[in-house]
């Protein structure tokens, strides 16, 4: 079986550094000292509220804005002035792809493929078959899931190194939000490319990431490999004998919810002994499972 | 082969894949030297990371259900049919067993809360009499 994190790729300079990057927009601090870096070869996958800051953070890494405080590195290049070698090894597809709705799709492909000199052209025409798209018909006409499975092409046909999708699944039916999912598996599985890729659709996330980073109100909360955010992270269930008013005082939990007799503790499970933080409250264990990602990112965005 | 993963379950996604694996061969869905779908196959059609499928065929590796021959793929190992075969044998046991109650006029939710009950009942005999040894 193939290993594709050998040791010499995981000692490797990585794809993409980010260190204690930060952004304001007026009064807002949309990114707060935020230090990241994506290996070759993964799908690390970038997850938070709306204005969180992940695209703020993709911006960058585009080279579309300037870090204001800190450094971005991608290929090793600062992207802000190597444009053009940066982004001839980017796709990216956004949340509402800007295409230009007077084009024919045709004219949009051949239009796209001037800028990268490695397009592939069967492999173009081979997604266009698979998704129904109509060369002739205009950018404007096409449905929004078209539209976005047309952005996609145009971000995975020239065979990016990297290829970035801030929040591409945003009001997609469940069968273009596959379509997007099974371009990120076929990018990796191409030796050596990377995905980064931003959701807030948690379980998209959790399927196809590698590497996970949140983001809440600008700061990274959490950024660790999804394998190791899952290894760390119990849901347990807890009844009392007596109600409580107040959430129970659980030592080392990330957070504590529930009502009455029955409380949710989300915790470290590699830290706490569960049977003895249940014993020494008083209260049996109703429920002790893996927590889902959906439930990690809520319990951490609520710690302040 | 049909194996649908649920990623909102909580349960990590290659933890479902071995679950899933385990049973298509106990059931011989899967059968004896079979050779399982590639890593990049099994990924592209699940929809999963790569790297999830590596690691469930090196949980099955690591239990003895399949081996990994280099350059050749992963197959079934020979030694988990007895189990297969095993469940085979017990198969018309339980029809007949289900035909009689059925004949009693029972329905699906009976036989299955009987069948519990009977595990469960069996389950504390086997504690308490631990508990006294």
């Amino acid at each position: 079986m193939r290993e594709r994190h050998g040791a010499d790729e995981a000692s490797a300079e990585p794809l993409v550094s980010v260190a204690s990057l930060s952004r304001t927009f007026g009064s807002k601090k949309a990114l707060d000292d935020v230090t990241l870096a994506v290996s070759r070869g993964c799908v690390f996958g970038l997850v938070g509220e709306n204005g969180a800051g992940k695209s703020t953070l993709i911006k960058h890494l585009l080279g579309l804005w300037r870090a204001e405080r800190g450094e971005v590195r991608v290929f090793g290049l600062d992207p802000v002035l190597e444009p053009t070698t940066v982004l001839g090894r980017i796709g990216y597809l956004s949340e509402q792809p800007d295409l230009p709705g007077w084009m024919r799709v045709d004219e949009l492909l051949r239009y796209t493929r001037a800028f990268y000199p490695r397009w592939d052209t069967a492999y173009a025409t081979q997604l266009l078959e698979q998704f129904g798209l109509d060369l002739d018909a205009r950018v404007k006409t096409l449905s929004k899931g078209q539209r976005a499975r047309l952005g996609l092409i145009a971000a995975e046909a020239h065979r990016p190194d990297l290829l970035i999708l801030d929040e591409p699944s945003s009001g997609l039916d469940p069968i273009v939000r596959r379509d997007i999912l099974e371009a990120i598996i076929r990018t990796i599985t191409d030796e050596g490319r990377t995905v980064i890729f931003s959701s807030h659709l948690l379980d998209e996330v959790e399927r196809v990431s590698d590497h996970v980073a949140m983001l809440h109100q600008g700061t990274l909360k959490l950024c660790a490999p999804l394998d190791d955010i899952k290894a760390q992270h119990r849901r347990i269930v807890l009844r009392f004998t007596v109600p409580h008013a107040d959430p129970p005082n659980v030592p080392g939990a990330i957070r504590v919810e529930g009502a009455g007799r029955e409380w949710t503790v989300i915790c470290d499970g590699s830290r706490i002994h569960v049977p003895a933080m249940a014993q020494s409250l008083g209260a049996s264990i109703v429920d002790d499972c893996a927590a889902s990602l959906d439930e990690i990112f809520v319990a951490h965005a609520a710690v302040n | 082969m049909t194996l649908r993963l649920n990623a909102s379950s909580g349960t990590p996604l290659y933890l479902q894949l071995v679950e899933r694996l385990k049973h298509s061969i106990a059931t011989g869905a899967i059968r004896a030297g079979e050779q399982l779908p590639s890593v990049r196959k099994m990924a592209e059609d699940l929809v999963i990371n790569p790297n999830t499928v590596v690691r469930a065929y090196r949980d099955l590796e690591s239990d003895g259900i399949v081996e990994l021959r280099h350059g050749s793929g992963v197959f079934v190992r020979e030694s988990v049919s007895a189990r297969a075969d095993l469940m085979k044998k017990a198969e018309p046991v339980i029809r007949s067993a289900v035909d009689r109650l059925e004949a009693l006029d029972l329905d699906e939710d009976d036989i299955r809360r009987l069948m519990e009950n009977e595990l469960a009942l069996r389950r504390t005999a086997r504690q308490t009499r631990k508990r006294r040894a």
